[in-house]
């Protein structure tokens, strides 16, 4: 495909890829699925009762694998047996993904909550009927980006593998990035904001989550609020560039015109990692020289 | 797990999976000739092959597997979708039944390896893997037959393989067999809520497979139909469980006050 | 199919290979599980398995974006590892910008003393009832070889199974079969590493490292099955038995 063109494409998809960490992440934030869930599970086993939506759908990247591929599986249908125009096609295959999520969910804090029966952890009804509509309009437009993406890849930048494979890998991929990185901002923050800003969860403050919150009681519809403002747009940066930097070096220097343009992508992508790592050491020397240490040194007093 | 939360016993269960997996998909595989609307009997075989996989996860992931329960079920698909094409591409009738036989002997491979050479030391885990890559095989094969409306390679590789649907049959069927254990987590999970979920489960991944299905508009329409009465009976049936179960279910409130949570 | 098999031997040592680079993947990748996500752990706050498995996609994706134009070995192995190190690198740097402005910790190992990269001391700055968190540098020099690793076993199975088929390299039924045969093979050699290291591991400096032959053993016995059950399957689909 002309160069520019395949350019163009990349920016659709990138800016699509964005919109998709983000949500991704939003709805596991409203739901606290995955790593931070565990605290959630464990609060009533320490007495802590909580007001939150215990979603636990088997981590985010086989949920969203699953969302996504429902949704792309839908599309297809549509495009190929019903001859439906891909621009509808997409729409109700999220639609239909959605639908199916929002089974998977509310059966998930249903089960959760009646195993746990002799923490005395009651099921509120109004939390699924208020929290269920927000998760699944989140998947729609996690399902709906990721598909854009996958069908853009696919019809327009011929990518060999099949559409709804291809949308399962990337929500396998956009699940591990938004479990890698936003949830840290719900699990270590937002869930434990009580605790004074700039440390870890201390292990003996274990299950011990906020569930008052700044009027009346804390739920997942106040934690999607707090990480929209950072987890969650971070988390679409983050997709955003997996999925821009991986197809970019490979539109730049594009294999199919020789091996030397092959390698050179190759390079390029290594050059990129390394910038990325050496980024990353940077901050952490920033952070050390801005945040000092937690202890003293106990040796070196001793010895001086 | 106490033994009074297992109503059904393990090889009970065996035995649904196997017997009801193979019939459905034996049945779907000679009747599907005659009339493509009986594509239908494979997805009843594959769900009962999936409450089969979910009751082996349960069994095993009590133990404590390390990984979180998703791994198993991802495993199982794993062996079940190269033994299901390997079997397929021998051809023939006896097509299901080498892949059924495959996924079981990967599956004892791997358990094998598990306890003996990593070490994991879970007594049940060989009958585990091997049970859970079966069930796998039976899932895809049954759902296959629906998409594809009949078991012959060429065929399941152009409409369920090229297409991608293998991919929605992988992780709908893995969710089935995994989500039901990993939603009723706890220590107060009893083994009949828990299958009832995977019913429930199932039956959304059959109106999948039958949306999907090239074989006609009329097996598209039993299929789906069918599948939407099977979850819509799946979720009562859960519900009226997680009420039976759960200690409270309010419609809103506070959090409990210091005396209740005596 | 005996002749298959005797045809394609080499590709089937191909497939055992990347099949065993998956499974010591997996443990260059530093994942902190759950508790590195509330900050309680070194690592990358996800489950060993999904995030190797990522990683590991999103390598075999960019190998089948180049092995469709170019069907040059080391250049399809090395866009596999390329793919996988970008992937890794790009959620490992804004997981590092949430740990510090977000969060408010410093990336530190509890592990070791001190970084064996940059040197740094680890101890004094882990924060009261953690065990570290966020990703020092050798965590992700570690992730990026654990990447690397896992994208070129992921490519190397992918290439190898192109190559078994006599149909063209373009046809799309083959690529579909293959990438299927390659996904759910690289979920079964992620999954036994993942049992050996029972959990969270940081990396190549973390001691449950050194329980790594004990994976490799076990995925390459578990590989060579699956290597001669998808040779068949695959070789099959062109010209039949």
């Amino acid at each position: 495909m002309e160069p520019l063109i395949s350019m163009g494409v990349l920016a659709l998809i990138g800016a699509a890829a964005t919109i998709a960490g983000a949500s991704e992440d939003l709805e596991s934030d409203v739901g606290s699925q995955s790593n931070a869930n565990s605290q959630i599970q464990l609060a009533p086993q320490m007495g802590y009762i909580h007001r939150y939506y215990n979603k636990a759908i088997a981590g985010e990247p086989v949920s969203n694998g699953m969302m996504c591929t429902i949704g792309a599986t839908g599309t297809l249908v549509l495009i190929k047996h019903f001859g439906m125009s891909p621009l509808f096609a997409l729409v109700i295959g999220a639609l239909i993904a959605a639908m199916v999520h929002g089974s998977y969910s509310v059966t998930a804090i249903m089960g959760r909550e009646a195993s746990q029966k002799r923490f005395k952890q009651p099921i509120y009804l109004d939390l699924i009927r208020s929290h269920t509509p927000v998760i699944m309009a989140f998947a729609f437009l996690t399902t709906f980006t990721v598909e854009i993406v996958s069908y853009l890849m696919v019809y327009a930048l011929a990518h060999p593998f099949p559409f709804v494979l291809l949308s399962f890998l990337l929500g396998v991929v956009v699940g591990s990035v938004g479990s890698a990185t936003g949830d840290v901002h719900l699990g270590s923050e937002r869930q434990f904001q009580q605790t004074e800003f700039g440390s870890g969860l201390n292990a003996s403050n274990s299950g011990n989550i906020v569930r008052k919150g700044e009027s009346g009681l804390r739920n997942g519809i106040d934690n999607l609020w707090f990480c929209s403002k950072f987890g969650g747009p971070m988390t679409g940066v983050a997709f955003g560039m997996v999925v821009f930097l991986g197809i970019w070096i490979l539109i730049v220097f594009d294999p199919a015109r020789g091996l030397k343009e092959g390698w050179l992508s190759n390079i390029l992508g290594f050059l990129i990692v390394v910038v990325l790592g050496i980024w990353n050491w940077h901050i952490e020397k920033e952070a050390r020289e801005k945040f000092g240490p937690y202890k003293e040194d106990k040796t070196e007093e001793v010895s001086a | 797990m106490s033994d009074a939360k297992n109503k059904y016993p393990p090889n009970t269960m065996l035995a649904l999976g196997v017997v009801g997996g193979l019939v459905g998909i034996y049945l779907a595989y000679f009747l599907a000739p005659i009339n493509h609307v009986f594509v239908f009997f494979g997805a009843l075989g594959a769900i009962c092959a999936s409450v089969w996989g979910a009751d082996v996860v349960r069994r095993v992931a009590s133990y404590g597997l390390g990984t979180g329960v998703p791994s198993i079920g991802m495993l199982a698909l794993g062996m079940g979708v190269i033994a299901t094409l390997f079997g397929l591409s021998i051809g023939g009738v006896a097509g299901p039944i080498i892949a059924f036989i495959t996924a079981c002997v990967i599956g004892a491979i791997i358990g094998i390896l598990a306890n003996k050479i990593i070490g994991m030391g879970i007594p049940i885990m060989e009958r585990a893997t091997t049970e859970i890559a079966g069930a796998g095989t039976l899932l895809i094969l049954g759902f296959s037959i629906v998409i594809a409306g009949s078991l012959d390679y060429v065929l399941v590789v152009k409409d369920v393989i090229a297409t991608g649907f293998i991919m929605m049959i992988y992780i709908a069927g893995g969710m089935a067999m995994l989500h039901p254990f990993n939603s009723n987590l706890g220590p107060d999970e009893m083994q009949d809520r828990s299958l009832s979920l995977a019913i429930e489960k199932a039956g959304i991944a059959m109106v999948l497979s039958g949306f999907a299905s090239v074989a006609g508009l009329g097996a598209i329409a039993v299929t789906m139909l069918i599948g939407i009465f099977i979850w819509y009976k799946g979720f009562n049936k859960y519900y009226s469980f997680v009420k039976r179960d759960a200690y409270k279910v309010l419609d809103t409130g506070m959090l409990p006050t210091e005396e209740e949570m005596q | 199919m005996i002749e298959l098999i005797t045809a394609n031997l080499i590709w089937i040592l191909a497939i055992v290979i990347g099949g065993t680079l998956i499974s010591q993947s997996v443990h260059f990748i530093p994942v902190g599980g759950a508790p590195a996500a509330m900050s309680q752990a070194t690592g990358i706050g996800t489950g060993t398995v999904m995030l190797a498995a990522g990683a590991g996609i999103a390598g075999i994706i960019a190998a089948g974006t180049v092995m469709a134009v170019n069907q040059n070995l080391p250049l399809v192995i090395a866009a596999g590892a390329v793919g996988s190190m970008v992937m890794l690198a790009a959620t490992m740097i804004v997981a590092t910008w949430i740990y510090v402005y977000g969060v408010g910790v410093i990336p530190v190992s509890a592990k070791v003393k001190y970084d064996p990269i940059t040197k740094y001391r680890q101890d004094l700055y882990v924060s009261q009832g953690t065990e570290g968190h966020g990703i020092p540098t050798v965590c992700f020099v570690s992730a990026t070889i654990g990447a690397a690793l896992g994208g070129l076993g992921g490519a190397l199975v992918y290439y190898a199974l192109m190559k078994v088929s006599t149909l063209p390299v373009t046809d799309l039924n083959l690529s579909a079969v293959v990438s299927t045969f390659t996904i759910g093979f690289f979920f079964i050699n992620s999954v036994i590493p993942s049992y050996n290291i029972g959990g969270t591991i940081e990396g190549f400096h973390d001691p449950k490292f050194k329980k790594w032959p004990k994976a490799a053993l076990a995925s390459f016995i578990a590989s060579i099955f699956c290597a001669i059950v998808a040779v068949v399957a695959v070789g099959s689909l062109g010209g039949g038995l």
